[in-house]
């Protein structure tokens, strides 16, 4: 593939993955295993195709007995619940949003994000990059968007920073997210300031089941800057 | 859901979506077995007296029916923990007088209705653990909500609140209280008083400062503050309208005690000094008319 400028080369690998799906096409994700499994397959390549990990994931139609297990909420904060591991290409991690829970202001680690809406809707606030110089000041908005029920959102740093949180008073919400590579650290900023600072990634649960950080004084959780 | 870890499922009974037009009695058949029932998002618009047939019901959920009025019979239910009635057209006086004889009621739900006031009869429930009270149109908390001592989780967001009583601090018992999406222009420093306290949701109000005393709560470990005029610096954002000459002869004569009736003054400046107000720091006996420094926790017209 040296020598060949990124546009042909984007084209290339797009060419070379649309005869790989035609001799073997992905399974239709009717069941959220489906869709893992479906996941699992694209992610082996190590290009990614972010058009098409939309289109996948957006043909799954959300069933919450499939993702019940998984659906673990708490009353102080939005919880990461570790669905899949994805071979190691991925990490699969349905989150839920008590009523008026949100997000901090935060970064990808330069992962690719997909996110899907499978229960209430969910508000995005985006927001440009700090300056890199030492000046505080506030963060600027960029865009909002509100996604509703099997909806399928992307980010990656690339686009800027965002916020994202169940705005209502009324209704809880669910979302299915995908980051690849898999990360551990994020950074949040601070909307008045801009000030950046990293955070380890938790899970309130693995595999459907209650993991036990807080409990200990090694593991204590980061509050959100909220 | 998750309240009802306690039913086993084949003693719940699941009609949510499905379009009834009225609350299904005839179940009641079985009613010694049903003891979680979800009937939201139907068109039962009254909860009705046969509610009372369903003596094992722990668990009700009529969320998102266009219900306007809910049976006194509701509190015949001996061991009813949880009411959820959210996203529904109940208003102030839907709900029966006799709700506080519900003992065993632990969860209740009612967001998304059009209740103005708080009503009376939750004051006194002392057993509630949960009230979820979001997108009302309460203006105003009730101080007798102290009497509610064992509350955990107090939602209040998106209302029309803007003030908290003092005796918000008494909930010895408050883990969670969500007051985001309000009116709020401060919060009592009583609520430093809140040992459990471990999440303040305060986002979207008008609250210019915090009080210090909050820093003692130790187990606070998500506070939300964003959209809220918080002021970094007031000393360098302090803008200083300053008083007119007749506001200043104003303060002169009323703060300095000069004696004046009636005849002494033309009746537009008698009209004036009348006018007068005190300043609301305790500690300044000074009054002002209409020009005075706003400060974080006091304003004074001795200090501007």
């Amino acid at each position: 593939m040296a020598g060949m400028d990124v546009e042909m080369r984007g084209n290339a690998i797009d060419e070379m993955l649309k005869k790989k799906r035609d001799l073997n096409p992905l399974p239709e994700p009717e069941t959220l295993d489906d869709l893992v499994q479906g996941l699992k397959i694209i992610f082996q390549d190590n290009e990614i195709n972010v058009e098409e990990v939309n289109e996948y994931m957006s043909k799954y139609k959300t069933n919450a007995r499939e993702w019940y297990k998984y659906a673990k909420f708490d009353h102080h904060r939005y919880t990461r619940n570790l669905v899949d591991q994805g071979n190691g290409k991925f990490n699969l991690i349905v989150l839920c949003w008590g009523e008026g829970q949100g997000s901090g202001i935060h970064s990808h680690s330069d992962s690719h994000c997909f996110m899907k809406v499978l229960d209430g809707t969910l508000d995005e606030t985006m927001y440009s990059w700090p300056s890199d110089s030492e000046d505080e000041r506030e963060l600027q908005k960029t865009e909002t968007h509100s996604y509703g029920k099997d909806s399928v959102a992307y980010i990656n740093d690339s686009m800027g920073l965002h916020r994202v949180e169940n705005s209502s008073h009324t209704n809880t919400a669910v979302s299915l997210h995908l980051y690849s590579p898999p990360f551990d650290m994020v950074e949040c900023f601070d909307q008045r300031t801009g000030h950046r600072k990293k955070v380890r990634v938790t899970f309130y649960s693995k595999f459907g089941q209650r993991t036990p950080f807080g409990c200990t004084s090694v593991e204590t959780l980061e509050p959100e800057n909220n | 859901m998750m309240y009802e870890d306690d039913v086993p499922p084949e003693n719940r009974v699941d009609l949510a979506y499905s379009g009834l037009d009225l609350f299904p009695e005839h179940l009641s058949e079985k009613a010694d077995r049903i003891q979680s029932l979800h009937l939201n998002n139907n068109r039962i618009l009254v909860l009705p007296r046969a509610v009372s047939l369903f003596q094992e019901l722990r668990h009700l959920d009529i969320s998102a029916n266009g219900l306007t009025h809910v049976s006194g019979e509701l509190t015949h239910l001996p061991n009813l923990r949880t009411f959820i009635a959210k996203n529904n057209l109940l208003e102030d006086g839907a709900l029966p007088k006799e709700l506080g004889r519900c003992l065993s009621l632990q969860v209740l739900n009612l967001s998304g209705n059009g209740f103005m006031e708080f009503p009376e009869q939750i004051e006194g429930m002392a057993g509630l653990r949960a009230l979820y009270f979001g997108a009302n149109r309460l203006r105003t908390v009730p101080s007798e909500i102290k009497h509610m001592s064992r509350l955990e989780i107090l939602y209040l967001g998106g209302n029309q609140i803007s003030s908290l009583p003092l005796e918000v601090g008494s909930l010895s018992s408050l883990m969670s209280l969500v007051l985001c999406d309000n009116r709020l222009e401060s919060i009592p420093p009583h609520l430093a008083r809140l040992r459990n306290l471990r999440s303040l949701s305060l986002h979207n109000n008008r609250i210019a400062a915090l009080p210090s005393e909050i820093i003692a709560l130790r187990n606070l470990t998500e506070l939300s503050l964003r959209g809220n005029p918080l002021v970094v610096n007031f000393v360098r954002d302090l803008s200083y309208d300053p008083p007119t000459l007749l506001e200043l002869a104003g303060r002169g004569v009323k703060n300095s005690g000069i004696p004046y009736g009636e005849g002494d003054v033309p009746p537009n400046l008698y009209r004036y000094l009348s006018l007068a107000r005190k300043c609301p720091n305790p500690k300044c006996t000074g009054v002002y008319f209409d020009a005075r420094v706003k400060q974080i926790k006091f304003f004074c017209n001795i200090y501007a």
